[in-house]
């Protein structure tokens, strides 16, 4: 190597136009200015405005550097969001959409270009990217999550051609802070957009619309290189009630942090990824006992699982279960704010002590089965969907535990008495294996995976898992859903990482 | 051409429940259409399902940020919007709380038809509710 060259870390952002030869095809001369004027006014400015370096241009895209990942990010989403207001006069078969990837890492730098694996990367991130869109690596999503407030999607972890080790990629998604703050903002580009108000306009990809100015949360300077990690999370005591006794007893509990449960956990992290948590979690457990919910020892065995009755619900397959403990009842408000007080669970509920606990998230859902591990030294978990299923069974294989046609007073439903959001637990008759308030009241989470059906799924009642899961399992119905949401084989799914009024979780442990 | 707004506000009781902070307000030019499918049109499953959202925007379940929601797809549902209340959850109210602006469909074949409804953080529909025109599609 030249001793003029120099090597950095650096946010590298690489921007093509889709669909460009067919853009060419159509109009050469035309789509040729359209883009040198593109570059010219909208492009070269924007990135200069951000302290970026404009590297390379070419016919149909953009190089760039910038010392700093979230002007990278911010960048590429005026890019875009100027790119809508522009393309908004025009009919669909002349837009000129960008893709976007930007990559933090090391590159080689030299007076007019930049080399290296950096900008490899950056360069598969763009050509992934859908039009309209902006990929990001997993470098760049550490350096930004808690500082650009955008939506991300996690998409999992790619192979880069070339290069070793998978790159985990995520989608920047519109700006969920701005809208009422950027109508306000010096910066919005309403010149560029040439419309006097925001306005997010569909297009075919995904309904982007972008906003400039992200919200800042945080000032703290972003210090390149350095491996952020979960630690360096937003300060958080500030949404939650500060009553815990912190003892100090850190040296006997630290050691085991991680969910303790299944090949699931990975998965989990990067769920809880995806939208970056309000409170931030990690405190070494500091209570050396816990009130531990009942829990019923059921034998395994092997049952069938599924039904005819709803295509999510086929095909019916043998399943065998090892032998496990489930909890008695939905776990309650006073349980959930034991976790709550020990600062390990985000998600402060409102509601009687006795209720159970609802509007959870399955990630809220993990953050207390972590915590309440710790606290008890015992291995719970959410239960498998085989083995929720196996328990509300008890036994039976008729539509519902106590039998195939619906009965008043079973189970909190619409349509099965009086639906009532649960006030409290165990007032109605448990199932042959003393489960209460299985069926209906709160739907209750599961770990895992959402698959369509039980095409592939395993037979020996372990919880199904699957790379970049956005949505998990509930089963058991709830009192706002209708009585075939209750029938002990009736699936359903919902986002992992968001919260809904009717959902509750049931703890389960390994004996 | 597609209507505004659902006038199906004055259908409704007036908020009265005191559970809720109180109804979130929409903007006045808030719009919600479906960009993809058409009305009318006929398709084969699955497909995509595109959402449009125009002087709002989108964002994450549990975001209370002024004039942002998030999609819900009413299929084939009848029954009337209940204002107060958080959307319902089931197969035929499909949640898109992560700030999806698609989906990709399976439906049985045979007519059905699809509305989009835009939720607070909590789920609850905007005041006055923000709602798409309710489209036919025939799934061949």
């Amino acid at each position: 190597m030249p001793e003029e060259t120099t090597r950095r870390l650096a946010a590298i952002m690489m921007g093509d136009i889709a669909g460009y030869s067919r853009l060419m095809g159509a109009d050469e001369r035309g789509t040729h200015a359209r883009v040198q004027l593109l570059l010219r006014e909208l492009i070269d400015p924007t990135i200069a405005e951000h302290r970026g370096r404009v590297l390379r241009t070419r016919g149909d895209g953009f190089l760039a550097m910038f010392d700093s990942p979230v002007e990278a990010v911010r960048c590429a989403i005026v890019i875009q969001q100027s790119m809508v207001g522009r393309n908004l006069e025009l009919p669909s078969t002349q837009w000129i959409r960008f893709r976007i990837g930007v990559n933090l890492g090391d590159v080689i730098v030299e007076p007019d270009d930049i080399y290296g694996e950096g900008v490899n990367v950056a360069a598969r991130l763009e050509q992934l990217a859908e039009p309209g869109n902006i990929y990001i690596s997993g470098g760049v999503y550490e350096q930004i999550r808690y500082k650009l407030v955008c939506g991300y999607q996690s998409l999992g972890d790619r192979k880069v051609k070339n290069i070793l080790d998978p790159v985990p990629i995520y989608r920047v998604l519109p700006d969920p802070a701005a809208v009422a703050k950027a109508a306000r903002s010096r910066k919005v580009r309403l010149a560029l957009l040439g419309v006097g108000t925001l306005v997010a306009v569909g297009i075919g990809g995904g309904g982007w619309y972008f906003w400039e100015r992200a919200w800042e949360r945080h000032t703290e300077a972003i210090a390149a290189g350095t491996q952020p990690a979960v630690q360096s999370a937003p300060p958080l005591a500030a949404t939650l009630p500060v009553t815990a006794t912190p003892q100090s007893a850190p040296a006997s509990t630290a050691p085991d942090q991680s969910a303790p449960s299944t090949a699931a956990a990975p998965a989990a992290q990067m769920q809880a990824a995806v939208i970056p948590p309000r409170v931030q979690i990690n405190q070494p457990e500091p209570k050396p006992t816990v009130a531990e919910p009942e829990m019923i020892p059921i034998a395994g065995g092997t049952f069938r699982m599924g039904s005819t009755e709803d295509p999510s619900e086929e095909p019916a397959h043998n399943v065998t279960v090892a032998p496990f403990l489930i909890a008695k009842y939905p776990i309650t408000n006073r349980q959930w704010r034991e976790c709550v007080n020990a600062k390990a669970c985000s998600y402060v509920p409102n509601g009687g002590d006795d209720a159970p606990v609802s509007n959870v998230s399955w990630d809220d859902a993990k953050q207390f089965v972590a915590w309440l591990s710790r606290a008890s030294k015992h291995a719970y978990r959410l239960a498998s969907e085989a083995e929720w299923e196996y328990a509300a069974r008890g036994g039976t294989e008729t539509r519902y535990w106590w039998g195939n046609a619906m009965k008043p007073g079973l189970a909190d439903c619409k349509g099965c008495g009086d639906p009532v959001q649960p006030e409290k637990v165990g007032t109605r008759t448990a199932n042959p294996y003393g489960l209460y308030d299985i069926s209906g009241g709160l739907t209750e989470w599961v770990e895992d995976c959402w698959y369509k059906d039980y095409r592939g799924a395993p037979a020996d009642g372990s919880s199904r898992s699957g790379v970049d899961c956005r949505e998990r399992v509930l089963r058991g119905g709830s009192w706002r859903n209708d009585a075939s949401y209750v029938r002990t084989s009736s699936r359903d799914s919902y986002d992992a990482s968001v919260r809904y009024p009717t959902h509750g979780v049931r703890v389960a442990r390994s004996p | 051409m597609l209507t505004r707004r659902l006038m199906i506000l004055s259908l409704l009781p007036v908020t009265s429940t005191g559970a809720f902070a109180g109804p979130t307000p929409s903007p006045k030019d808030a719009y919600l259409y479906i960009i993809w499918p058409g009305d009318g049109e006929r398709v084969k499953s699955p497909f995509w399902c595109r959402f449009g959202l125009r002087n709002m925007g989108v964002t994450h379940a549990g975001d209370a940020t002024a004039n942002m929601g998030h999609h819900h797809l009413f299929i084939d549902v009848d029954e009337p919007l209940d204002p107060n209340q958080p959307i319902p959850s089931d197969k035929k109210h499909v949640h898109f709380g992560a700030g999806q602006t698609e989906a990709r469909l399976e439906l049985p074949p045979g007519p059905h038809t699809l509305q989009l409804v835009l939720g607070d953080a909590n789920h609850i529909p905007f005041d006055p509710p923000v709602v798409s025109r309710k489209i036919r599609i025939i799934v061949t």
